[in-house]
């Protein structure tokens, strides 16, 4: 009992989000551009572009709300290229994804070097995102739930905003009706005279604009400079996560943040030695999590009808 | 396969002549060094840089010439290797562990040359006699590590406020392989050599390049009581100096001196002296009394190990640790001190 006294309090709440909100917004920038009819295997690179990208616009400012603007500008510049190699030049979807998620290493390393002179750690930014971390006027005074979500980091209450309007749209605007149908019937939708390629293009987009938030949040919300690697699997534990989602909103959100909270709980874990095992078994938890979520176990899985065909408008 | 192999040496062979004939007309005759950098280059602020700042000491001292080559793929190895050799070039560093199978097959064609191998260790009973393998004795820079943890965390722990009461330090680790695997033996051996009683807690990340993933482990070592939290995770140990900034508890480094990465927060780091073995290595060579077929091990006595300065922390720590830590290396320079360098040997 002492034990999960001192595993499961608030500290590991607060860790568990922190882990969760690059995987959350990777994982929903999925659904959407999914949701929309378009595979998206390719946030990892997106992220990591994404990261590399604030870490150089705040570290050439000073300003780390100029690198989320960076990032978040790269992130979206990405999701589109993915758009224009699916949607206009009708390149598979997953061979897509995964040369984004090369170029993203590629890329990277290359401007290190570019712009560091080195490769490896960039420069430390000046001044990070977490340096605004605020409280929530008598939000925080709420016991436990206070402090594990209202005395946080611009991004982290940037996600939590970002998913109500995302939910909202998705349920209740004309827009998320276009984007279903987009997904689901494109030949209805097109019928109605509505652009699809338009509507692809938008939900692709925006998927890179989130993977580029994510990103951010790791190379200088959560981190101090850009270091290669460094989203290390998050966008595929996020591919897992909208997947075990049963590519819905909410069901991603629940998903990633059960994924952050076994990262979380792992370290932990280790860190107290209760179970005197193999350090490399601590290692495969998330993994093995992702495998038994994305089983279906946990969301009945639905994806949509004409999710990865490529749609060609007369 | 053979076939191809044959027109690369050929390819090899002829290029190799062009750059020879061309270094004849130079009329000075030092002794030409090579180096190849793994495929991360110059200014990886690592490997690559410290073998480069060793060979440049003894250019500055007017001993050699250097013969840089940085391959951009793995599949340059081979060749950069062979070109080096044939530039004249009697000793050459391969840089990385990745260089393993390069060294093993062009030392076979080129027996005048020496090939060192940075980080690399082959099997004495069937190594080549003009290869030699160069590794570090990370234990003991991270014994002396130790050493200043253990004092600082518990006597002496109400110096700074970056300490608690609690005798209690961590580490985060990368992938255990045996770098990694000697820091940390090292590391608790020296901090239980001056209080027995301590607890070292350890993580296991199984990465080097995440750097969130460092912190998260960094704050839960230290939410156990460990004010003195040592990185040897690469670039996912950045975290930990992030996290001891946010958290206000003390960090060490490793490799360098990491201090530029949390300056108030870090009060030394286990260094491992790149560059001091790669210099040794030059000259030894020219003295004509380097062991090639073999491996060679520095450590402290070598002087390629040492601990970084304390930096801000230069006017905290009182005189009975360091002079702990010039015990330590006595012992460990005369012999009384058997710096272990596995687990197993430990018994942890």
């Amino acid at each position: 009992m002492n034990f999960i006294g001192s595993i499961i309090n608030t500290e590991f709440f607060i860790a568990a989000v922190r882990l969760s909100v690059p995987i959350i917004l990777a994982a929903v920038a999925a659904t959407i551009c999914e949701k929309a009819g378009i595979i998206n295997i390719a946030m990892e690179g997106m992220m990591l572009i994404g990261a590399f990208f604030a870490a150089w616009g705040a570290w050439l400012t000073g300003n780390p709300w100029i690198g989320l603007m960076f990032g978040i500008f790269a992130g979206t510049a990405m999701g589109l290229f993915h758009g224009w190699a699916t949607i206009d030049l009708h390149m598979n979807h997953v061979v897509s994804g995964a040369v984004i998620n090369i170029l993203g290493f590629g890329i990277t390393r290359y401007l290190m070097v570019l712009v560091f002179g080195h490769p490896g750690n960039s420069e430390q930014i000046p001044l990070s995102l977490a340096a605004f971390r605020f409280k929530i006027p008598l939000l925080n005074k709420i016991p436990f739930i206070g402090d594990i979500l209202f005395n946080q980091t611009p991004i982290v209450y940037l996600t939590i905003v970002l998913l109500f309007v995302i939910q909202w749209v998705l349920k209740r605007s004309a827009f998320g009706l276009h984007l279903h149908a987009a997904g689901e019937h494109p030949e209805v939708l097109a019928t109605l005279g509505i652009s699809v390629k338009k509507i692809r293009y938008i939900a692709v987009g925006f998927s890179g604009t989130l993977c580029g938030i994510a990103g951010a949040f790791l190379s200088i919300e959560n981190g101090l400079s850009f270091s290669e690697g460094m989203t290390s699997g998050r966008g595929f534990i996020a591919l897992g996560a909208n997947t075990a989602g049963g590519w819905s909103i909410i069901g991603s959100v629940i998903a990633s943040l059960f994924f952050g909270a076994v990262d979380a709980l792992a370290l932990r874990i280790q860190v107290l030695n209760i179970f005197d095992i193999y350090s490399e078994l601590f290692l495969i938890f998330p993994y093995v999590a992702a495998l038994i979520a994305v089983g279906g176990l946990v969301f009945k899985s639905n994806p949509p009808k004409a999710l990865g065909e490529d749609y060609q408008s007369e | 396969m053979k076939k191809v192999l044959f027109i690369f040496l050929a390819l090899a062979v002829v290029c190799g002549g062009l750059f020879a004939s061309g270094s004849q007309e130079k009329a000075d005759s030092k002794p030409i060094i090579g180096m190849a950098t793994d495929t991360n280059g110059l200014g990886d602020g690592s490997f690559n840089d410290g073998v480069y700042s060793g060979l440049k000491r003894a250019e500055d001292e007017g001993l050699i010439e250097i013969r840089l080559i940085e391959p951009t793929s793995m599949t340059d190895y081979v060749p950069n290797l062979s070109g080096l050799s044939e530039d004249g070039a009697g000793l050459i560093f391969a840089t990385g562990f990745l260089f393993y199978d390069a060294v093993l097959e062009v030392s076979e064609h080129y027996p005048e040359t020496v090939f060192a191998g940075i980080d690399l260790s082959f099997d004495p009973s069937t190594m080549p006699s003009n290869v030699i393998g160069i590794t570090w004795k990370e234990q003991e820079a991270s014994y002396l590590a130790g050493v200043v943890a253990g004092l600082m965390t518990d006597k002496y722990s109400n110096l700074s406020d970056k300490l608690n009461d609690k005798n209690v330090i961590g580490a985060v680790l990368g992938m255990d392989i045996p770098p990694v695997e000697r820091y940390i033996v090292g590391f608790t051996q020296g901090a239980k050599s001056v209080n027995p009683d301590i607890e070292v807690l350890s993580v296991v990340t199984g990465t080097f390049t995440d750097q969130a993933k460092g912190k998260e482990a960094a704050i839960a070592l230290s939410e156990q009581g460990a004010d003195i939290v040592i990185q040897l995770a690469g670039l996912t140990g950045i975290g930990v100096f992030n996290a001891a900034q946010e958290k206000g508890f003390a960090a060490m480094g490793c490799d360098i001196d990491q201090s530029f990465l949390a300056k108030a927060n870090t009060i030394t780091s286990a260094r491992k002296g790149i560059s001091e073995a790669t210099y040794l290595t030059i000259k030894n060579y020219l003295s004509g009394d380097l062991k090639s077929g073999s491996n060679s091990e520095f450590g402290l006595a070598e002087g390629a190990i040492n601990l970084a300065p304390f930096n801000d922390f230069e006017d905290i720590i009182p005189l009975e640790v360091r002079e702990a830590v010039e015990k330590a290396k006595a012992g460990i320079l005369d012999g009384s001190i058997n710096v272990y360098s596995t687990r197993a040997e430990l018994g942890m």
